[in-house]
């Protein structure tokens, strides 16, 4: 008898994770992670050579420029027309490093690279002081000095990584969640009997998504006391931000009957926005495909204005982007809303 | 005419929803719609209430078009099955929130919580108030706006008797007052000396429209109910 009861209830609770698509975010996860994986280029990064930049004009010492070109087998030398453009191609994963003449000590490179404490760095060095090795006997003084395009320390570099985490988690899980469970209660409907416009209930949801966004970045800078670059393009860019966002998570929520459904949809989103964009300092392939995504759009501007002085005002196409989908998808919500979908 | 529905069409499938119905109330009418599970009963009142979009037909309230939700919502107030309160939250918080949205003074819940009795459990959270008394502050709600037409879709159903006869004295008491009031119901004997009309809703058909006299003495009533 008990087996019995146990059986029929597993199997009930088998086709209610069915129902409210549970099941689906069980199989998600553990795809969605394999294939994270292979894009963040492991597989093959063995065999991949290091793209170096070398500007055009700088004289570099013979002996260096002769080994680098004679281990073709690691390293794929690009000539750049100065350093500005080398900084370019370094943010735009073109090359992995860029060399520069040392001023300080000659026959000497400083090398330039996105991130001083990466495997990526070291790796570049590592090749460097096996080359040295192998042409001159020793392994000192060819780099002499890494300098990191970011500056700062790892806690602040990883920062627009945790921004991005805070805001999707607050516009992707909570408030899908929150929106959905106002029609499951049939709360929604309640306050459609009075005379509210659904508008107003839309922008109401949209203020606490933004402050919900507003009050996690804030504890988080209080806590960490990081230092935010230009203080109003941060916060301009935050607030373009969650209104995005949120107004993404309200849509998400009317697209749910039940708060089961809503959270399921919710994660669904939440990691393939969070992951490429997060991870796309490590991935070639990830960097093509992310742009596409409205979270890089947030995390490449927070990421530029916290690491490198970047100001709204040289990111307008994508605060415009961010705003767009932002308006898209209220607009969406209103349109659900006015024909009471799904509730 | 108060109510005035032409061809209202709502399908959610095959055997399911409210299929061409048009009818006609007057003010002051106490009418009870009552069918068989799946009927259309619930269908047919929650779409007076805005809360489902016809497929095809309109509704007049008054003369204005259901479509005009903000003129009608201080027209119709609806009482749904279960009640749909912020059950985190306090009796007269909940009255609260509403009145503001109303724009009725805060002096109305007071009359409101003195006439439902619910002066004693005004600070009580919903989630911990019974049945019987969330289904009070249900319709407290719903009279907030003191609207002239009352919907309440199976306003006894899953509580005790006594509660039962309580709902059945005020849906009387709101009649009195001129009130203009439907409501549905599968248990036809109880509504026996209560409505003055009564409509049934037969698989999304309206197969009766006339007093309860000539309902129980009909054909229809034999079929569906004996």
């Amino acid at each position: 008898m008990i087996i019995r009861n146990v059986i029929t209830l597993t199997l009930n609770d088998l086709a209610i994770a069915f129902k409210n698509k549970t099941i689906y975010l069980i199989l998600f996860i553990p795809f969605f992670v394999f294939i994270s994986l292979k894009l963040v280029d492991r597989e093959d990064a063995d065999f991949k050579k290091i793209n170096i930049g070398l500007i055009q004009k700088e004289m570099v010492a013979p002996v260096i420029l002769q080994a680098i070109r004679s281990a073709g087998g690691v390293f794929t030398v690009f000539r750049i027309s100065n350093e500005e453009e080398g900084k370019r191609w370094l943010k735009e994963k073109k090359i992995d490093g860029l060399l520069l003449r040392s001023e300080k000590e000659r026959n000497s490179l400083v090398l330039v690279v996105l991130k001083k404490e990466s495997l990526l760095t070291l790796s570049i060095v590592e090749s460097f002081s096996a080359l040295q090795k192998a042409v001159e006997g020793h392994s000192i003084n060819w780099i002499s000095d890494i300098k990191p395009l970011h500056e700062g320390r790892i806690q602040k570099q990883t920062l627009p990584t945790w921004i991005l985490m805070l805001v999707l988690l607050v516009s992707f899980i909570i408030m899908p969640a929150q929106v959905a469970e106002e029609k499951e209660k049939k709360l929604l409907l309640a306050l459609l009997q009075t005379p509210m416009r659904e508008i107003e209930w839309l922008i109401a949801k949209l203020f606490l998504g933004m402050m919900l966004i507003f009050i996690a970045v804030l504890f988080l800078h209080l806590l960490g006391k990081f230092d935010l670059g230009n203080v109003l393009s941060y916060v301009a860019f935050i607030g373009v931000g969650s209104f995005c966002f949120s107004s993404y998570g309200i849509f998400l929520g009317f697209l749910c009957r039940d708060q089961a459904s809503a959270r399921t949809l919710g994660v669904i989103f939440y990691l393939p926005h969070l992951l490429p964009s997060a991870l796309s300092d490590f991935s070639q392939k990830l960097t093509a495909v992310a742009p596409f995504l409205p979270s890089y759009q947030f995390y490449e501007p927070v990421k530029s204005i916290l690491l490198e002085e970047g100001r709204i005002s040289n990111l307008s196409l994508e605060w415009i982007y961010l705003l767009l989908v932002g308006l898209l998808t209220f607009f969406f919500s209103y349109l659900l809303m006015k024909k009471r979908w799904l509730m | 005419m108060q109510i005035e529905i032409h061809n209202l069409t709502k399908v959610y499938n095959e055997k399911r929803g409210l299929l061409s119905v048009s009818l006609e109330v007057e003010k002051g009418e106490l009418i009870a719609v009552i069918g068989h599970n799946g009927a259309g009963k619930s269908t047919l009142l929650k779409m007076l209430a805005s809360w489902l979009l016809p497929d095809s037909g309109q509704v007049l309230v008054d003369g204005i078009n259901l479509g005009n939700r903000l003129a009608v919502v201080r027209k119709v107030g609806f009482v749904p099955e279960t009640p749909n309160l912020f059950d985190f939250f306090s009796v007269e918080y909940n009255l609260k929130i509403f009145a503001r949205l109303f724009q009725v003074p805060f002096l109305r819940i007071e009359e409101i919580l003195k006439e439902f009795d619910l002066l004693p459990f005004r600070n009580n959270k919903i989630r911990v108030l019974s049945k019987g008394l969330r289904q009070r502050v249900s319709i407290g709600r719903a009279l907030l706006a003191d609207p002239p037409v009352l919907l309440f879709d199976e306003p006894t159903a899953g509580i005790d008797f006594e509660m039962t006869k309580e709902i059945y004295r005020l849906l009387k008491d709101f009649h009195a007052l001129g009130k203009t009031i439907i409501f549905t119901s599968h248990r036809p004997e109880e509504i026996k000396t209560l409505s003055t009309r009564i409509i049934v809703l037969h698989q999304g058909y309206l197969v009766f429209d006339g007093s309860p006299q000539k309902y129980f003495q009909s054909e229809i009533h034999e079929k569906l109910y004996l």
